[in-house]
């Protein structure tokens, strides 16, 4: 954690574009999240301990967040585009997971263990780079015969 | 809408990353604007109009299905 937070510190300094930090915010925040969740379910931690394994990821989120929104500003207006429309398929998915979750666990009770909010954040990602995927298809960006 | 951007930037012997280049926006963005995949802002069709020298009007033209 001293790591990384020295390591952002030296970033921020470097004046190193905003393109080249966002992977490694966006690295730091997937392995916090592994990493706590991975603490917290194989350790037996003390209580406070266990209140900032739940924080760290949510705070390496508002960083990669916050990187991400300065990032927009640099992005043209296709990309800008490109990115809006994967965030509300994004959404749209997330809402139809929540609410259909919702509705079997009434129906059926759903076992703790086979389905959980631990399983949404990475159902949340994969919803986005699949509105990406469909959004670059869509305004031509991956095709390649352009002189 | 349809457009002439590919026919200009014939004209001017530039590539679609040069295009880019010159207005400030990723060679992507050229590519999906020229294919009409994308309308670009105001800012931007007044901006590449500059560059070719030409008007917005005989750069982008409306279809018939743009018509109300």
């Amino acid at each position: 954690m001293y790591i990384w937070l020295k390591q952002i510190r030296a970033m921020e300094k470097s004046k190193k574009p905003l393109s080249d930090r966002l992977p490694l915010y966006a690295l730091i925040w997937v392995l916090s999240y592994v990493g706590s969740l991975g603490a917290l379910k194989m350790l037996s931690l003390p209580e406070e301990f266990e209140v900032i394994l739940t924080i760290v990821p949510a705070l390496a989120f508002a960083l990669f967040l916050y990187t991400f929104y300065r990032y927009v500003h640099l992005m043209d207006e296709v990309q800008i585009k490109i990115r809006m429309e994967a965030a509300v398929v994004a959404f749209s998915l997330a809402l139809v997971t929540v609410m259909t979750l919702g509705l079997v666990d009434i129906a059926f009770k759903l076992n703790g263990e086979d389905w959980n909010f631990r399983f949404l954040a990475p159902m949340f990602m994969a919803y986005y780079l699949i509105g990406l995927v469909i959004s670059k298809r869509k305004y031509n960006i991956d095709h390649e015969e352009h002189d | 809408m349809k457009n002439t951007i590919k026919v200009e930037r014939a004209k001017k012997n530039w590539t679609q990353a040069e295009l880019a280049e010159k207005i400030g926006v990723s060679r992507q963005a050229i590519n999906s604007i020229e294919a009409s995949k994308f309308v670009p802002s105001t800012v931007l069709a007044l901006r590449m109009a500059k560059e070719f020298g030409a008007s917005v009007e005989s750069i982008f033209q409306l279809e018939e299905t743009d018509l109300v």
